[in-house]
Formats: C-alpha cells, structure tokens, sequence
C-alpha cells in the first residue's frame, strides 16, 4: 500500500512578538508536537511505503520549517505565504489549511501535532478534519497498516482505544508517540538542495475576508512570556516515604 | 549572533547541537574523568554523518561544505572538547588527505569505512625529536620489492588507541632532506604495528592519545599516499584545513564557557545581589562573549574562504591562532567567575579550562602560527 500523508507543521515562536521582530529560524521553532507528528508519518511512510507532504502557513522566513520537514524524511514541501493571511487565528489558519489540504487531493493521512507550544490551543487539527469533512482520531499514538484497514492506537489519560479508520482521515499525534530520531547531516544538506512551493491566497482559491485578522472570530490582544514562579519544597522522610510523596505530588498536579 | 550563516547552516547548527546536548553533554564530564572513548555515541555519530562531513556522498558522506564544517565542530566541541578533537582530526587531518591526494582506488577503499564511522584515522607526524620541526622526523619507509619497510615512533597521535588507519610520515629517501618524506597509510592488525598506552592528558581526556609504534612494518606499495617526497607538502596543506577545525574547536569550547559563565552569574548572589550585577564580573562577561564572537567571525571567514576555493591558508592561521588564543582567556575567566567552585570538578569550567589549553599547542603552536602569519605578510611588503 502507498500512501500520502500531508504533515502540518508550525514555526512556533521561541519569543513573545515584539515590535519589528521577524518570525525566522532565531525567534522561532518548528513546533515541537508537529515534529513528533512528522516523525510518525515518516515511520508510517518507511514502513509500508508512502509519500508525505509538509504543509506549513506562515511568511517566507519560516520556510525553514518545510526544509526542516523534508531534512526528517518528508518529500515536499508547500509553505501557504501571503500577507493576507497575517495574524490569522486558529479558524482562519484552519479554512487555509483545509483549502491546500483540498488542493493536494489524493491523500489518505494528514496529520497534525496534538497542541502547539506557542499557542496551545490544540484546535487546529481537529478545526481543519471538520473544514475538510473527514474523521478524526486525536490522541494518536501509533498507526497499523493491517491488508485491508487501517487502525489507529489512541492515547487519551489512563486508556488506550484502538480504532478501525476508513481513509482519508485527520489525526493529531500524542506528545508521548516518538522520540523524533536525530537528523542525518547528508539530509540536511539534501533537503536544502530541493525546492518548496509557496502558495499564495488565489493559489487556495479563498477570499480575503475568509482568512487573516478578517476571517478571524478571535483575536490576540496581547502576548507576552509568562513568568515562572519556582519555589523549592522539601519533602521529609525516609527514602521510600519520600518517594511516595513525591509521586503523589506529581498525580494531584496532573503531571504524571 | 551568526549573521554569516544562511538557514542551512542554521540548520546544521541546531541538528548538531539538539544531538550534542542529548548525547555528549550528559556524559561529557564523566568519559574525561574515567578517560573513556565513548563508543555508544561514537557510532551514532557515524550513522548521522559525524566521521564525512565534507566527504563526497558517493563515498558515504554527508557531503557539506567547509562552513557546515566548522559550524558541526563547534557544536561537538561545546559538549565535548574531546570528542570535537576526534572528529576533528578524523575529518580534517585522515579523511580530507585521502580525498585530495589518494587515487581513485585508495579513496574507494579507504573513504566509505571512513566517512561512516565504521573506521577510524589518525594523524601521526610528530615524534619525540620532531615536533615543531616537523622537517626533522626520523621515521623511514624504505622501499623494498612490493612494500616499505616502516619504522616509526611516532607520539601524541590524536585518536590513535582507536585509529585504524593512520597517516605515517616517514622518510622514504634519508637522504634526501625535506625532499625524502612521504605519507604512508597503515592499517591497524599489520604484523609490527602497535599501539602505546594512552598519555595521561590534563585535558582532552575522553580522546585516545597514544603513540603509534612501527617495527619493520610491510606496507603495500600502494598505500604511499601521493608522491613519494612530497610528504612535507601533503602536511602543510593538511594542516590548513586542519587549523580550520582546531580553531572551530576552540571556539565552542569558549562558547561552552561562556553560557556557563552568564548562568553563574545571574543564580550567584554575593553582597544581596547576583554577582552579575557587579561591574567587574560584567567587565569580565562582555570581554569574554566580545572575543568569542571575534574568534567565530575568523574561523567562518577562513571556512567561506575555503568554500569559495580562494587561499585561505593565512586566514586560518589566524583563526586557529586567536581562537585557541583566546579559548584559554575564556576559559581562565569562566573559573574566576565561578570562584571556588570554577575550580572544582563539580562545575564543568574546570573541563573547559584544562581542554582549551592544548588548542595553543597542537597542529601548530602559537609560536609557530605567529612565525608563519609574520612571514607572509612581511614577504608582501619587501
Ligand atoms: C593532546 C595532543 C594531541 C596531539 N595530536 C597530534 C596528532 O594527532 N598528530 C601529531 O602528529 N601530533 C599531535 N600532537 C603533537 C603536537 O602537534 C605537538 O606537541 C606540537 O606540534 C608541538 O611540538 P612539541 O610538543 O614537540 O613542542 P616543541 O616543538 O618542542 O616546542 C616547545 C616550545 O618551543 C616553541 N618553539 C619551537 N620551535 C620554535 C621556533 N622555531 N620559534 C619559536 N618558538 C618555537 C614552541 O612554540 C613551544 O612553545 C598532539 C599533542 C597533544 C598535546
């Protein structure tokens, strides 16, 4: 079976926004999540066979995420870059992710990472599998290519749920998937060798009014870094009754 | 900060360094402290392209330019300073010898175990009456039916408890002078090659330092790397590359002080505030993170030089010269900052400060380096 995977990715910012700050390789990341959503995909893709295509919006200077994609094993690269699309919030980012989604028909994955660290709203993916119609299997951790299904393994709290899916369908990536494996120097260079595309707003056939600050709902007042308050605590007892404390901490914080 | 850098090397960068602080910087202090060669990341490094930077992809390299280079040694180095001395060395002064002066054969032969780690080279010119001068080594090579007979005694060779294949300089013509030294290629398992015990280094501990010892050594005729006696000239062009990685060496070794050194700062508190407040810890700070940058913008302009095909011999003497020059600065005020504890194996500045120390020394001293730049300059203003 060969398939087509469609990966969106992020450059998430590593800096709250700051007048005449640039979103480029300095000031941002590829989101961490989309990454581990690649690196199944690409797992998927080497395993039985497929193709996968990294999709990214953002401006020109971000294209190093697509590069980034393609040096971890995607083998192309679309960037959507328009002004128009500026400031876009999660709806609109999803109506033009949707519209390029459409436009790379036939495909049978596409898959996004479960949140991003710079917004973490977690809404993108599943806002786009509604935008494009198709099911949706969040939390996933794994895939299985069986002759004639296809299942999705999905991780949600204490359960684990299995899902027969019938392709094309939309997945978000659990954080806790895949370690994304270190990336070969000769991919890189590789990868800077190849060409991406860039898509503007007539390329998606959209109207300006459906994507940028007009075809966003909500909208971003202000974002700044947030200060983290650490405090020390120490916990008494001995080894064992610390270590029982200290897991029982963690729980009611929800960490573990 | 790397205004010279496109987003490729960008790239190169962050990959580097997201492999370096998960798998060499956890482990760095500890394989110096038991002067352990770390094989566990010694061979993924060789899977990701670590052991070919520059080699030729049909060879099983990665194929990238001397700029990814330096910017992939740098990285290793602020990890690691000794694991950035294997590749180093491995790249610069075994690998990039074979491809510019070994036949087609030698390098596909030689190249593909090389570049993917699976093998691994070492330099050896220098023996105990033959350092500076490397114009007065005593090792022969002497040609007999299809092989050299080989006697060295070479020291200080630089990964050599683990080379397996190592570049002997030797005089195939004692009587020839400058004129009668050749590069030889032997392989380690020969009948008569051995192997020293490692030097107990003060720093650089992680890398194999030992002397590699030929006694009557068959050597093919075909492992003669170029022409026989022109051994003084393969070194001269070897070491311009490798002053080049030396140089990047240093200065991730500085970088590496440096962001130890402004952590320090901000968390120490003396006097009811952070010692980085204080005017002469931030005298200290700026001329540190001054001299870095001024090392790295050498050390880059010496690799877009080189990838431009222009000369760029003088510039990375330069390079090599102020960046281990300044490496030691660096490094003995990242231990003042620290105070006390700089100078204590619990904090890693002690490591930086012991391994910034050779890059002064070897592939030429700063001596040396000085004598070379002056010369060539004086010689443009007869
Ligand atoms: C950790 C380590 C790794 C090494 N790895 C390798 C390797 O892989 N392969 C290899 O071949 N060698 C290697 N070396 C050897 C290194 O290159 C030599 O130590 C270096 O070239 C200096 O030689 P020397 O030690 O004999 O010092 P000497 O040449 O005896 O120098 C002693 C001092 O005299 C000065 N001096 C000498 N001649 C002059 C002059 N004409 N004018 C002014 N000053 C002068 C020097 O600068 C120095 O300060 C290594 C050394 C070390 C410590």
């Amino acid at each position: 079976m060969s398939f087509h995977c469609i990966a969106c990715i992020k450059a998430a910012a590593l800096k709250a926004p700051a007048k005449g700050m640039k979103k480029n390789s300095d000031t941002a990341q590829m989101n961490p999540f989309d990454r581990i959503a690649l690196a199944l995909a690409v797992n998927v893709a080497r395993s039985c066979g497929g193709m996968i295509t990294a999709l990214s919006m953002g401006p020109a200077s971000c294209s190093f995420v697509i590069y980034e994609a393609m040096a971890m094993g995607a083998d192309k690269g679309i960037l959507l870059s328009d002004r128009r699309f500026a400031d876009s919030d999660t709806l609109a980012t999803s109506t033009a992710l949707a519209a390029a989604i459409k436009r790379l028909a036939p495909f049978d994955l596409v898959v996004f990472g479960a949140r991003t660290s710079d917004s973490d709203t977690g809404q993108v993916g599943p806002q786009t599998a509604v935008a494009l119609d198709l099911p949706l299997v969040s939390g996933t951790f794994d895939f299985e290519w069986k002759n004639s299904f296809f299942l999705a393994h999905r991780k949600m709290d204490e359960f684990r749920e299995t899902y027969e899916v019938t392709l094309p369908a939309a997945f978000t990536i659990h954080p806790s998937s895949i370690t994304p494996p270190d990336i070969a120097l000769e991919n890189i260079e590789t990868a800077w060798t190849k060409k991406i595309a860039f898509w503007s707003l007539e390329d998606l056939e959209l109207r300006a009014d459906q994507v940028g600050l007009e075809g966003s709902p909500t909208r971003v007042i202000s974002q700044k870094m947030a200060a983290r308050k650490r405090h020390c605590e120490f916990i008494e007892g001995s080894v064992e009754e610390q270590a029982e404390k200290f897991v029982r901490k963690i729980k009611e914080k929800g960490i573990i | 900060m790397n205004t010279l850098l496109s987003e490729k090397h960008r790239a190169i960068r962050k990959a580097v360094r997201s492999f370096c602080d998960r798998e060499l910087t956890p482990i760095a202090a500890a394989i110096d402290q038991e002067a352990r060669f770390p094989w566990e990341a010694i061979e993924i490094m060789g899977k990701l392209g670590y052991f070919g930077i520059q080699a030729p992809t049909e060879l099983g390299g990665a194929g990238l330019d001397s700029l990814s280079y330096v910017v992939a040694v740098e990285e290793v180095s602020r990890s690691s300073g000794a694991i950035g001395l294997t590749i180093t060395v491995h790249n610069s002064v075994a690998v990039h010898p074979i491809l510019s002066f070994g036949t087609e054969d030698q390098k596909n032969r030689w190249i593909p175990p090389l570049a993917r780690g699976e093998k691994i080279g070492a330099f050896c010119l220098t023996e105990p009456n033959a350092g500076s001068d490397a114009s007065a080594i005593e090792a022969t090579a002497i040609r007999k039916n299809d092989c050299y007979i080989t006697n060295a005694n070479k020291v200080f060779v630089s990964n050599g408890g683990v080379a397996d294949l190592c570049l002997i300089f030797a005089r195939t013509d004692p009587g020839a002078g400058r004129k009668g030294i050749s590069v030889i290629v032997a392989e380690r398992g020969t009948r008569g090659y051995s192997v020293g015990e490692p030097e107990d280094l003060s720093g650089m501990r992680a890398n194999p330092v030992c002397s590699i010892r030929l006694y009557d050594c068959r050597i093919p005729l075909e492992n003669l790397l170029g022409k026989e006696g022109a051994g003084l000239q393969i070194a001269l062009e070897t070491l311009d590359t490798g002053r080049l990685g030396i140089a990047a060496q240093a200065t991730g070794i500085s970088q590496a002080a440096l962001e130890a050194s402004f952590r320090y700062a901000r968390e120490r508190q003396q006097f009811g505030t952070s010692i980085g407040s204080h005017q002469a810890v931030q005298g200290m700070l700026a001329d540190m993170a001054t001299m870095v940058d001024a090392a790295r913008l050498l050390v880059y302009r010496a690799a877009i030089l080189r990838d431009e095909g222009k000369p760029f011999s003088r510039e990375a003497a330069m390079a090599k010269l102020y960046a281990s020059e300044i490496s030691t600065a660096v490094t003995d005020r990242a231990v003042q900052i620290h105070g006390g504890y700089g100078y204590s194996k619990a904090y890693a500045v002690e490591r930086y400060y012991r391994d910034a120390r050779v890059t002064r020394i070897y592939e030429g001293t700063s001596e040396i380096h000085r004598m070379v730049i002056a010369k060539g300059i004086l010689e443009e203003y007869p």
